[in-house]
């Protein structure tokens, strides 16, 4: 973590705003594919770039020669990098069938990896999904072995889009990177964020500055008033809008598959078609939808309503009654995502107009 | 579990359909000359020359009940086999022969129907009249679903029912969505499965697979009218596979 923003102190506040000396480096914008290229073939990492892919979706993907030109760095991407930590569906090992046991077999191979063109929001999802997956349960081995091979360079947002609200969750200040791009006039500024950074160090595009990283971030037009929502969303747990709002919705799971920090998956064991083998599969699963909550007796989040209120909890309440950050980082993108218009800031907002339970 | 499970007897039947989904099924190639490992296949118009009414373990029945005659035949192929599984659109939920029941009455007297011995005054899918164990839905069906249905049942497993959107599956694959473009799809109200083939070509999804229990069919609907689809027209798109006739998305 970097430490001018670990301090909270005012003279601190006062020196990261105005007269910071933070050592970087700068990147000419002509140079920025030829560095990416470079750690591909240099450095063998694996380039992972926000592109806009052959369906005209944004999403991210392996840098190549055919899409090298498609680059997309207006805004965030519409499809986060949650699928290289998170895969929608996964192998979890394959058990073989002995006399009298099983043995459990696993392939863990992963390349190393470099994350490049992650926003702000982005950054702290992924360490939200570290809060879950490395931190809080134990670890989880399947996303250690894929976190520990990834390096992140993180790009700023110049222009929020329309859906934005990470400044109402404090996300639209980065962290949690190895590298992070300031744009510049023709240029980008290197923040360094964490000791890894030299393995993305080039000497040949690196270049000495006396640029530093302030920043010229429009504000997002999108605001949520997250100071005591928990509380609120909790005594809040039978208001008609989450009604009102649940009959609008598809339950598609858009919203779900999109949210770069939705975590919930199903398990599921395959047989190998003509051996006595099996496989275990991990699968993106969605609250959005019935099966989710299917057991023995039945479906315990029956109604459309229990469902919607469940994604939305769990983002604003839940999560950070747990972990002590909230789920949301503001990326806006289940409401880009959702056909039926339906918006997390418009509930929470509503609520906030018109709780019950109210002293 | 047993130790030596022996081979599964399946067979496959055609009832009122094109005979599509049995043909997808040997889309398999390689796989499906490894599943002749542990299935032996004893009934098949298109696999086998002679076709001796046998006991089966697993029945893939394809096509929707029309006449009499095809009642006959499913009542039969549900006493002598242990399972009974129901194989693409038109065995689960009518289909293209069931275009039929959403016929207005005119259109409807004008059919040729003669050609079909005692038809029946609606078309049916199997689960109407039999009980079906498991339903693979699709237009055609998706072949390595049928893989993997045929291995657990095989195995003595019964395969999870997914219910799941397009949608998912959808967001999956990274399309960008048509309905935020304003073309009319019914991808959230359809069973998925099919890894988003239509929205992956930019077309809107039909509902060939069905729709899904938890459908939300008003929503929808007046998002299509916002579109500035008709009625008529929506009815066309809802009702395209989807003619049961105890079951048509409100239609």
């Amino acid at each position: 973590m970097n430490i001018f923003q670990a301090s909270n102190c005012p003279a601190w506040k006062f020196l990261n705003d105005f007269c910071v000396i933070v050592l970087g480096y700068f990147l000419k914008k002509k140079n920025l594919l030829p560095y990416l290229e470079f750690l591909q073939e240099e450095n063998g990492l694996q380039a992972i770039v926000p592109v806009v892919n052959s369906n005209g979706a944004t999403c991210f993907e392996e840098l190549s020669k055919e899409n090298s030109e498609n680059l997309f760095l207006d805004s965030k991407a519409f499809f986060s990098a949650k699928k290289f930590f998170l895969p929608n569906r996964e192998r979890e090992f394959l058990f073989e069938k002995k006399a009298a046991s099983f043995e459990i077999h696993e392939t863990i191979k992963h390349r190393h990896k470099v994350l490049f063109g992650l926003r702000s929001c982005d950054l702290h999802a992924l360490n939200a999904l570290d809060k879950v997956f490395l931190d809080f349960y134990g670890y989880d081995s399947l996303y250690r072995n894929k976190r520990n091979t990834v390096l992140t360079i993180g790009l700023e947002c110049l222009k929020p889009e329309k859906n934005c609200f990470c400044e109402s969750f404090g996300t639209s200040k980065p962290d949690f990177f190895d590298l992070f791009f300031w744009e510049k006039k023709d240029g980008f500024f290197v923040e360094i964020g964490s000791p890894e950074w030299e393995k993305l160090y080039c000497k040949k595009f690196f270049e000495k500055t006396r640029e530093n990283r302030n920043s010229q971030k429009e504000n997002c037009s999108l605001k949520l008033e997250t100071k005591n929502i928990a509380e609120l969303l909790e005594k809040n747990f039978e208001n008609p809008v989450w009604e009102k709002e649940s009959e609008k919705c598809l339950s598609c799971s858009s919203c779900t598959q999109i949210c770069p920090t939705c975590y919930c998956f199903a398990i599921e064991d395959f047989f190998i078609p003509g051996t006595e083998d099996s496989e275990r599969y991990r699968e993106w699963d969605s609250c959005q939808l019935q099966q989710f909550t299917r057991i023995n007796a039945g479906i315990f989040r029956q109604s459309r309503k229990s469902r919607l209120r469940q994604f939305v909890m769990h983002k604003l309440s839940f999560f950070r009654q747990q972990h002590n950050v909230h789920l949301c980082v503001g990326c806006g993108r289940c409401i880009d995502a959702c056909p039926a218009k339906i918006s997390l800031v418009e509930i929470a907002s509503q609520i906030q107009k018109n709780p019950i339970g109210a002293d | 579990m047993k130790k030596n499970i022996g081979k599964t007897r399946i067979g496959f039947f055609s009832l009122s359909c094109c005979e599509g989904c049995e043909l997808a099924v040997l889309e398999l190639n390689r796989d499906f000359v490894n599943a002749l490992g542990f299935v032996e296949i004893l009934e098949s118009r298109i696999l086998r020359e002679k076709n001796p009414e046998q006991e089966l373990g697993i029945a893939f029945v394809e096509g929707s009940i029309v006449g009499k005659d095809d009642l006959e035949k499913i009542q039969k192929i549900r006493q002598r086999s242990k399972f009974l599984v129901a194989m693409g659109a038109c065995a689960t939920i009518a289909g293209i022969p069931g275009i039929r029941n959403s016929l207005p009455e005119k259109t409807k007297s004008a059919l040729p129907l003669h050609a079909v011995k005692k038809p029946l005054a609606a078309v049916h899918r199997l689960s109407d009249f039999v009980k079906v164990d498991f339903e693979l839905q699709g237009c055609a069906i998706n072949e390595k679903e049928f893989l993997k249905i045929l291995v657990q049942l095989h195995h003595g497993f019964f395969p999870r029912l997914e219910e799941v959107p397009v949608c998912k599956e959808c967001k999956e694959k990274e399309n960008p969505c048509l309905l935020l473009k304003g073309i009319a799809c019914l991808g959230p109200v359809t069973y998925a499965g099919c890894d988003a083939l239509c929205p992956g070509v930019k077309a809107q999804c039909i509902g060939c697979r069905g729709f899904t229990k938890d459908a939300n069919f008003a929503s929808l609907k007046s998002m299509f009218k916002e579109f500035g689809l008709k009625g008529n027209e929506i009815k066309n798109l809802f009702t395209y596979f989807n003619n049961n006739p105890f079951e048509k998305g409100g239609f």
